[in-house]
């Protein structure tokens, strides 16, 4: 019983909590681990699940499970090799060979750009933008008072706008 | 509004975070002053850009695994009650009593519309017709109804109609309209009001799923996603003017 309302709460929810901790680890084999950690943990704290948000609530779990790993490596760029999985799903089939180079070239560039942001910056971002949580659930995921997610995904907002307009001026004097 | 205040606001403006009056002033001065719209477009570009970065989605093996384990602590559990009798069982028990009424707390017809979502999504049944084409979709439920849901295709707004199905809320078949968003599906259920006496218009959130409902032309409407509630409103919005 237990079981399956876990599984009907929290599953739901796994690739969410696969993509955030896909950014934090910025690997899949990280990623995989920090996340099954997370589902361990999970179930033995389900029932401290008071409100409504299971995602929200997962999302803390796994960054938990991220800082506790010692997973906090440096934060400039690792060396994961370049990999094109889940662009091509991604792409528009309906754009021709010509389009498609670019929108991947683009989409290579966009995931560059954040991976390199600092882990603070990154996971905002990405809580923000691709996981779409309210500023109120980032807060309680990151554990900050409100003020400061706003901040943060200001600076890191004006970083990827320069970085990216940089990117393609660099482009276009080619 | 100054350009000051703009520039201070307009961050929290597109992610759909400031109050009504604000965000008239700010659409109302970024439409006059140039210096404003160029910062507004090119922090509108670059949401759009980010969006577009990978999603990645947990792979088999890990979704496998991870089912394994519920099941195994699950069974290792009942081993334990069983010897410990009861005791075990007992906080079992009230752990998902509290968990219990947090979700009932809402309404009982988005607690099983977000169940539909759920079984929609885990047992792979998005669809019984899968298309991009509503001449497709619509004709579909011909037959199969009793009433005939308004489909329209949203995809000039960013939420591409991708299939239908059946499915059974509330006592009764209703239609269900599957519509994305970048990578988060947003299911829409469709039935004559009457049978669904929630009234008007309702938005909550329950176990981490944003839910709409509203009611249009004598039918009800129940919008559920993972999306979050900004966007889902910007759905619903659109759905209800088209």
């Amino acid at each position: 019983m237990r079981a399956r309302v876990f599984e009907e709460t929290v599953l739901p929810h796994l690739d969410a909590a696969f993509n955030y901790a896909r950014w934090l680890a910025r690997n899949d084999a990280d990623a995989e681990d920090v996340v099954q950690d997370a589902c361990v943990r999970a179930m033995r704290y389900f029932s401290s699940l008071r409100d409504d948000n299971a995602r929200a609530w997962l999302f803390t779990i796994v960054r938990n499970t991220w800082y506790s790993r010692g997973s906090r490596k440096g934060n400039v760029a690792d060396a994961t090799p370049f990999r094109d999985d889940g662009q091509d799903q991604r792409a528009d089939h309906a754009l021709d060979p010509e389009e498609r180079l670019l929108q991947q070239h683009t989409v290579a560039l966009v995931r560059g750009a954040l991976e390199r942001l600092p882990v603070d910056f990154r996971e905002v971002i990405v809580l923000r933008e691709i996981e779409g949580l309210s500023y109120r659930e980032i807060a309680a995921v990151v554990g900050v008072p409100i003020g400061t997610v706003m901040s943060r995904l200001a600076r890191a907002r004006e970083r990827l706008q320069t970085v990216l307009t940089l990117a393609s001026h660099t482009e276009s004097l080619r | 509004m100054s350009c000051e205040l703009v520039e201070r606001d307009l961050d929290t403006y597109l992610d759909g975070e400031l109050d009504t009056e604000s965000s008239a002033a700010i659409r109302e001065h970024v439409r006059t002053c140039a210096a404003c719209h160029r910062q507004f477009a090119g922090r509108e570009a670059l949401a759009r850009l980010v969006r577009g970065a990978p999603y990645y989605s947990a792979p088999h093996r890990l979704q496998a695994r991870v089912l394994a384990q519920s099941t195994r602590s699950s069974s290792v559990r009942r081993l334990v009650a069983w010897a410990a009798a009861a005791v075990l069982v007992l906080s079992v028990g009230s752990g998902i009593a509290l968990w219990g009424p947090a979700s009932s707390r809402g309404n009982a017809v988005a607690d099983e519309v977000v169940n539909s979502h759920v079984r929609s999504l885990m047992a792979n049944h998005l669809f019984d017709v899968q298309s991009t084409d509503l001449h497709t979709v619509k004709p579909w439920f011909l037959g199969k109804l009793d009433f005939s849901p308004p489909v329209v295709d949203l995809a000039s707004k960013g939420f591409p109609l991708i299939g239908g199905r059946l499915d059974y809320v509330g006592g009764r078949t209703v239609a269900a309209l599957v519509y994305q968003r970048q990578k988060h599906t947003i299911n829409v259920l469709v039935s004559p009001v009457g049978d669904d006496r929630s009234a008007g218009d309702l938005a909550v959130t329950v176990r981490g799923f944003n839910v709409r409902h509203w009611i249009h032309e004598g039918m009800s409407f129940w919008a559920v996603s993972d999306l979050n509630s900004a966007e889902l409103g910007e759905f619903a919005n659109a759905l209800q003017a088209s």
